[in-house]
């Protein structure tokens, strides 16, 4: 019976449960699922780690490959790929790239320029002729909700956990030789961590929504957090917020940012390499 | 010569296999919410997910309808960074294509598609780490996400590969070896009627040895049907003791 009032009245479902400030599934409002990660799970991937928060499950895979540098000849190239392939859910269709995947991967690519948190200058092999390429490929295997956090995540520990072999460029004959034994770590500055809440009923705020949360939001809102600094807030329209409301999101970032970067680094310890 | 490292003197390949041994195989079903049925496949090295919608209203104009029986659609994509080299398109490229209708007509062959007229069936995989034998995980892994899933099948269906190196047949190929120009078998087979379903082979082979090699295949074919329906089984037992424990208390 619960099933169908569910599906039939999904908002009065779950302002019965919002009033007893608990969620249908056991949660807090302001409580994040379970997150678990693997770091270094493709072998054939520069860098490579998975994702779950809750069901959302997002795989990142790091290609490194080489290339002729731009105009200003030392500056490197990051170019992250989200795709959600109808595998992941049945809302998605074959066929090209939809809406939604192209403003992550927008959204991801801002991530990484706004935060520094890779320098460009640290992808140059050899000033004016070669520089690193880093494919960022992002597939979502399992979508619940929250793609944003679960990207962000993703993203972020594969870049750290990624190394790239040892290039020289011989002066005199251009030839490049690779040395695949000796690896060095890609310099990564800072860990940027987004946390997403949606507005539900134009008044309540929702962490880490699921996809039926996402289905009935009225609003959402990002938030990225480094450190103590923001590092960007994002809230494509829906129902305006209070001064205040903005604050408590930012607060409750920065309380997930510690979480999610003393995971990573525990992930990290935790993976020989 | 290339041949000659493949199979050492004392007989074991490049990984320290015998001829006749299978990479491990590790498996997981159900491992998602969203599909109706899932299922995650290592095969040594090679590592695929392979997820079933369905069966469910025709999608994208009811005109592709077939009136007496189910139709199957099936998306075999690999992740571009699965590869040594990354892969610039992760489907639609024409060995995927290729994949996806050999896919499509391997499942045709065993899925009771007359039960289910006017309605379509959605098979994902992904390749997520490739390391030779791509067809044969992702067959195997779709036929898990499909018991998973409840679709009813004649059988299961079981893929293997398998080549001629020095004059000894090796089952269950790596990367390595498929690369190295030597002949390549793939079989899939409904392993208790020992049926073949689909069979390819390229590369040039001595009409003498294809029936040893045939025999391998099928042999590895069989061994991983064990493999698997022993684990199936097994989760299959413990879920219905669980069941009825939940049932009686």
């Amino acid at each position: 019976m619960a099933d169908q009032y569910r599906i039939a009245q999904p908002k009065d479902y779950y302002r019965q449960f919002l009033e007893k400030d608990v969620r249908p599934d056991n949660r807090g409002l302001g409580e994040y699922r379970a997150t678990v990660m693997n770091i270094g799970c493709v072998s054939t991937a520069e860098g490579s780690s998975l994702v779950k928060i809750g069901n959302t499950t997002v795989m990142c895979g790091i290609k490194a490959e080489v290339a002729e540098p731009g105009v200003d000849g030392k500056n490197g190239y990051l170019v992250p790929n989200v795709e959600l392939s109808p595998l992941c859910s049945a809302n998605f269709r074959p066929g090209p790239p939809g809406e939604l995947a192209q403003v992550l991967s927008q959204n991801m690519a801002d991530l990484i320029a706004d935060s520094q948190c890779v320098k460009l200058e640290n992808l140059c092999v050899c000033p004016g002729k070669l520089v690193w390429v880093l494919h960022i490929d992002l597939v979502c295997l399992d979508y619940d909700g929250n793609l944003m956090d679960a990207c962000t995540l993703a993203m972020m520990s594969a870049l750290k956990s990624t190394s790239l072999p040892v290039v020289t460029v011989d002066e005199e004959s251009g030839e490049i030789k690779t040395d695949p034994s000796s690896r060095t770590l890609l310099p990564v500055s800072c860990c940027p961590v987004s946390t997403t809440l949606i507005v539900f009923d134009n008044k309540l705020l929702l962490v880490d929504p699921t996809s039926e949360e996402e289905s009935l939001a009225t609003g959402a809102v990002t938030v990225v957090t480094e450190g103590k600094n923001v590092c960007s807030i994002y809230k494509p329209g829906g129902t305006p917020l209070t001064d205040k409301q903005i604050r408590d999101c930012i607060e409750r970032g920065f309380i997930r940012g510690k979480e999610a970067r003393s995971l990573i680094e525990e992930t990290l310890c935790s993976v020989d390499r | 010569m290339a041949g000659m490292e493949l199979l050492s003197d004392q007989g074991f390949r490049t990984d320290g296999r015998k001829p006749n041994e299978l990479r491990r195989i590790r498996f997981k079903k159900g491992v998602f919410k969203q599909a109706d049925g899932s299922a995650y496949l290592e095969q040594g090295n090679t590592k695929v997910l392979a997820a079933v919608y369905g069966p469910h209203e025709i999608r994208g104009g009811k005109g592709k309808a077939l009136h007496d029986q189910l139709l199957i659609n099936c998306q075999y994509s690999m992740a571009t960074f699965s590869t040594q080299d990354r892969k610039r398109r992760p489907r639609g490229d024409r060995k995927s294509l290729e994949m996806t209708a050999h896919l499509k007509q391997t499942f045709n062959a065993v899925i009771l598609t007359e039960l289910y007229p006017k309605v379509q069936l959605d098979i994902y995989v992904e390749v997520l780490q490739s390391d030779g034998g791509n067809y044969c995980a992702s067959v195997n892994a779709a036929t898990l996400a499909l018991i998973d899933a409840g679709i009813p099948m004649k059988d299961y269906v079981i893929a293997c590969s398998g080549s001629y190196i020095r004059d000894t047949p090796v089952v269950d190929i790596n990367n390595l070896e498929e690369s190295s120009a030597g002949a390549e078998i793939i079989m899939a087979i409904l392993p208790r009627c020992e049926q073949i379903v689909f069979i390819e082979m390229n590369s040039r082979l001595h009409e003498d040895h294809l029936s040893p090699v045939m025999d391998q295949v099928m042999t590895g074919c069989k061994d991983i049907f064990n493999i698997l329906n022993q684990q199936v089984r097994d989760e299959l037992c413990k879920k219905s003791a669980q069941d009825r424990i939940v049932d009686s208390g």
